[in-house]
């Protein structure tokens, strides 16, 4: 099976108040001795995969460069990282080539180095159209710029544009919400990221939400049933725009959904580079001797930029059946089209998928899931508190 | 040793007025501990018991003092407990002993449980040597200090001994007031055997350890004694003291205190208050003052987990095999499971088990509200007991309702009156007495119907007070009150678990303030939550706790899958810690929502 590569590049020019993300802000200088040490990663990948005993694979089918901020590197740094990555793998001629891109950080010179390294889908992390929106939270473009950016990629030949977009930022509104999902379909590109504000402690304006303090605009943040309904209504906007949603927070035109983030739900393999870049790999056939039945093993690299840069261990975890099956569900279910419960008798065993027949009675019975023969999936209500009906899946830990 | 020569007594304050480290001072002196040995604070200290392998429990320590007139005269010191809940043990304590020590701080003067007990000391017929502490700060009143203690406990305190325990001033005087002032013990050695237990508890190793006062005969090692109103015959196997080192000896002779290890494995024989006196040659009768002390407060214990029920028994048989006073039994709720009925003595008593629970066995309780014991004459004329809500009758089987009241003695600054007296009111007290003690501090005497006193009123009188107010109560008899049982519904379910017996004329306020309580304990679900409160079939109050919108991770992570599972496993662990009812989810604090309907209160 093709792999997955995922290079994380934990660089920004600045930190958004919202970001719960490892990246952060550093001298310039750190950036090419970070390549230094990514590249020799992947000049290392077939060990790596046999020290943690999962199937090392040469070919690859997708590549993504996430953040942080990709586009912030210099383009001979991003060059290099991809002239090591085919140096490694057998990179497919259609292979779905993804760089995360700030609106604002595209220059000419990064463009070309696009198109040298074979780039052909790029992630806008556009979060508002609505300026002000967008400034408070720390992002440094305007509307104008991100709309200059699409039409720089579009004349570059890099069609596959994906927009983010956040609801639940401070200031915003219905009104303001509804804009932002216009002018994303008026934009006209194939793909759309809905993502919901997370509050937590590792962003500051999760932490000063918590604390229930007025930093970072927190007092504008909408309520949390608002930003549902923000997220519902941009369900609704888009699918009668064609842009369908094929998972919680993935929408796309017919034939543009993203290859590389289907894998992740999919749980197909992939390899990850740099810091907290998580791989996923099936065991490898000889695993056993690492004891238990793993079906796969999880690594990830350290979370923060100095350690990674000292060669901190990687964190192994070992997937086995019981777990393999509870992330089907969880993460197959993020699906539009669900899960194949048939397909994962087959996998996992008849028997598995019995215990859960209670589970799924009464998570239908409660309109959270709906069954149409073997498959198996979200109703909306579902896709609201999908949450509260994976737990369902995970099994309670004999005491 | 001659009688003449034996001083027992007692020290009577206040929490932090200095008790603990007189006692330490008192040690030190006598060469009872060397400093080195003296980790500050013996009679506190734990540290002993791993040292020995027995618990030394300090209840009662042997010091030998070579007075100013050159005589080395036997000093036994009978530690009290210091709680409301315990009045009981320390009545037995105060008559184990001829004196007191009457300790009160220089800068707070007396306090409600001073007053209680130095009451109790002179009740007894004890010496009191009042002793003021503390002088050394510098807002040390002593003058003021006196004035209080005679206005207030009612004793000339002209010789009042000030010391400072902290730096040892005056401590010796203390000793030299004890051997001039405490008469020595009466009784006789050759007389049939009459001694009392003052204290009783069970170690691990040695099996119950038994604290006797000897008043009349002779305690000899291996004699077979009977205890009087338990009526078990046992064997006196080990006899000592604590000096505070546990050092065995032959015989406690009248007049005497020490400890006796008999084959006992239960306190329930020991109770204290028993006598103990000779199978072969008995007293003709016990000594005055055995009380089979009952529990006054109730509550039902539950495991979160239902299977960790047989844990929690286990662990309510260990913890009553070291105290007679705390009684439990089966119960089952519809809503909660199978869990215990239990009595206790107050409600720090209460608090005690409850916290030996969850910290020294690990478990994990839900408590239900605390409730008193009520007396109920049916139509039909019987007469039925009831704590538990659940038993609560019908209320046209209902003929009269009689609740138990104590006598409150509160005392506080004049400026915290106000609100005291407001709160005792919101609480149907009828008032005795109010009093100045002096120009700025009061005493008040409160009749309280205990139902009241249980849920809240320490809390609420604290914060009224700003902790200026000490209480102490005893029961003071009953009340006859129409009172009525308050249910709660879930989802239109009944949950058993959080009916209450509340006063019929405040079961409007509570139910609607429970009601709305409720909904601010209990989480958002997956659908509405109705809760209601009902007095019989009559719903009185009804809230609504709205379905949750949204819980869902809509971010990527970068195929951080470890992530997600974390948060998945967090929320559903969160869950295990909140019982089901029905299909509603509802955490362990809600079960004790009605304590906290005085937080807005303020």
């Amino acid at each position: 099976m093709p792999l997955g590569i995922y290079i994380s590049i934990p660089f920004c020019k600045s930190k958004c108040s919202y970001c719960n993300f490892s990246t952060g802000v550093v001298s310039r200088a750190m950036y090419s001795r970070y390549v230094d040490h990514v590249c020799t990663d992947i000049a290392a990948a077939d060990q790596t995969a046999a020290s943690m005993g999962g199937r090392f694979e040469r070919q690859v089918d997708s590549i993504y460069l996430g953040g942080g901020t990709p586009t912030i590197l210099e383009p001979a740094d991003l060059e290099r990282m991809f002239r090591a990555l085919r140096d490694k793998f057998e990179v497919d001629h259609d292979a779905e080539i993804t760089v995360e891109c700030a609106p604002g950080t595209l220059t000419p010179e990064m463009l070309t180095a696009f198109l040298r390294c074979g780039v052909n889908r790029v992630s806008l992390g556009v979060q508002s159209w609505v300026d002000t929106e967008a400034a408070a939270v720390g992002r440094l473009h305007t509307r104008a710029k991100v709309l200059e950016d699409i039409s720089q990629l579009r004349k570059s030949d890099i069609k596959n544009i994906n927009v983010d977009l956040i609801a639940g930022l401070p200031h915003q509104t219905a009104e303001s919400w509804e804009y932002s999902v216009s002018e994303t379909l008026a934009s006209g590109v194939p793909h759309v990221s809905v993502y919901m504000l997370e509050v937590d402690g590792d962003s500051r304006l999760g932490r000063e939400l918590m604390a229930g303090g007025q930093k970072y605009h927190a007092h504008f943040v909408p309520e949390d049933d608002l930003s549902a309904d923000f997220y519902i209504a941009a369900c609704d906007r888009l699918e009668q725009a064609g842009v369908h949603q094929y998972e919680i927070s993935n929408f796309a035109r017919e034939g543009s959904e993203s290859r590389h983030n289907l894998k992740y739900w999919e749980r197909k393999p992939y390899f990850g580079f740099g810091v907290d870049a998580h791989s996923m790999l099936l065991a490898a056939p000889n695993a056993s001797r690492q004891g238990g039945d793993a079906v796969a093993v999880r690594f990830a690299g350290a979370d923060e930029l100095n350690p990674f840069l000292q060669n901190a261990p990687l964190v192994r975890t070992a997937v086995c059946r019981r777990e393999a099956l509870e992330e089907s569900f969880f993460l197959g279910l993020r699906l539009t089209r669900g899960v194949c419960l048939q397909e994962l008798g087959q996998e996992f065993g008849q028997s598995g998928i019995e215990n859960l027949t209670n589970v799924i009675e009464e998570l239908v019975e409660d309109g959270l899931l709906q069954r149409h023969d073997q498959r198996l999936c979200l109703t909306m209500a579902g896709r609201m508190l999908s949450n509260e009906v994976f737990q369902r899946f995970l099994t309670v830990e004999a005491q | 040793m001659d009688r003449k020569y034996i001083r027992n007594f007692a020290i009577v304050a206040h929490i932090d007025h200095g008790k603990s480290t007189l006692a330490d001072r008192l040690l030190e002196i006598t060469g009872s501990l060397t400093s080195r040995e003296m980790q500050a604070q013996v009679l506190d200290s734990m540290d002993l018991e791993r040292e020995h392998g027995i618990t030394i429990k300090a209840h009662a320590v042997r010091m030998m003092y070579q007075a100013q007139d050159g005589i080395t005269y036997q000093l036994n010191l009978i530690d009290t407990p210091g709680h409301v809940d315990f009045s009981y043990e320390v009545s037995r304590a105060l008559a184990s002993c001829e004196g007191a020590l009457l300790v009160v701080d220089a800068s707070q003067g007396v306090e409600a449980q001073t007053l209680a007990n130095a009451y109790l000391a002179i009740h007894n017929g004890l010496e009191i040597i009042p002793v003021i502490n503390k002088i050394d700060l510098p807002n040390a009143d002593i003058p003021r200090t006196k004035e209080m203690i005679e206005s207030a406990v009612g004793i000339d305190a002209t010789d009042a001994i000030p010391i400072s325990a902290k730096t040892g001033q005056g401590v010796v005087d203390v000793l030299e007031a004890i051997v001039k002032l405490v008469p020595p013990p009466k009784g006789l050695p050759e007389n049939p055997l009459q001694a009392l237990i003052f204290d009783s508890w069970f170690d691990p190793y040695k099996g119950v350890i038994v604290m006797v006062r000897v008043f009349e005969g002779t305690l000899r090692r291996g004699q077979k004694i009977r205890l009087w109103w338990n009526g078990r015959v046992l064997q006196a196997e080990t006899l000592g003291v604590l000096t505070p080192k546990p050092l065995e000896i032959e015989a406690l002779e009248a007049g005497e205190v020490g400890f006796m290890m008999a084959n006992s494995k239960t306190v329930a024989d020991t109770k204290i208050g028993d006598t103990v006196t000779g199978d072969d040659n008995p007293a003709s009768e016990p000594l005055p003052g055995f009380e089979d002390i009952k529990a006054m407060v109730f509550a039902g214990l539950y495991t979160i987990e239902a299977h960790e029920h047989t844990r929690l028994r286990d662990a309510l048989e260990k913890l009553r095999l070291n105290d007679a006073s705390f009684f439990f039994e089966p119960e089952s709720s519809v809503a909660l499971g199978f869990g215990f009925r239990c009595g206790f003595l107050g409600l720090l008593h209460m608090e005690i088990i409850q916290e030996r629970l969850e910290r020294e066995f690990n478990l994990d309780l839900i408590t239900t509200a605390p409730g008193v014991r009520y007396l109920i004459t049916k139509t039909d004329n019987s007469v039925i007991e009831v704590d538990n809500p659940s038993r609560w009758p019908d209320s046209t089987e209902i003929a009269k309702i009689e609740e138990p009241v104590i006598l409150a003695t509160i005392l506080t600054r004049e400026e915290y009156v106000g609100g005291i007296l407001k709160l005792v009111e919101d609480k149907r007290g009828r008032q005795k007495a109010f009093e100045y003690l002096s120009a700025s501090r009061v005493k008040l005497l409160y009749e309280l119907p205990l139902n009241e006193v249980v849920l809240d009123f320490y809390d609420r009188l604290k914060s009224v007070s700003r902790g200026y107010a000490s209480l102490d109560y005893h029961l003071a008899g009953t009340w006859v009150s129409p009172m009525t049982k308050l249910d709660i519904l879930v989802s239109g379910e009944a949950v058993d678990a959080l009916s209450m017996i509340v006063h019929a004329d405040f079961a409007y306020d509570r139910g609607r303030a429970l009601a709305a309580k409720m909904k601010e304990l209990i989480p958002r679900q997956m659908f509405e939550v109705a809760i209601q409160a009902a007095i019989g079939s009559k719903i009185i109050a009804r809230e609504t706790v709205g379905a949750i919108r949204k819980n869902v991770i809509a971010k990527c992570y970068g195929g951080d899958i470890s992530r997600k599972r974390k948060l998945l496993e967090k929320q559903k662990e969160g869950k295990k810690r909140m019982k089901k009812i029905g299909r509603v989810e509802i955490p362990q604090a809600a079960f004790l929502a009605v304590l906290r309907l005085g937080d807005e209160s303020e």
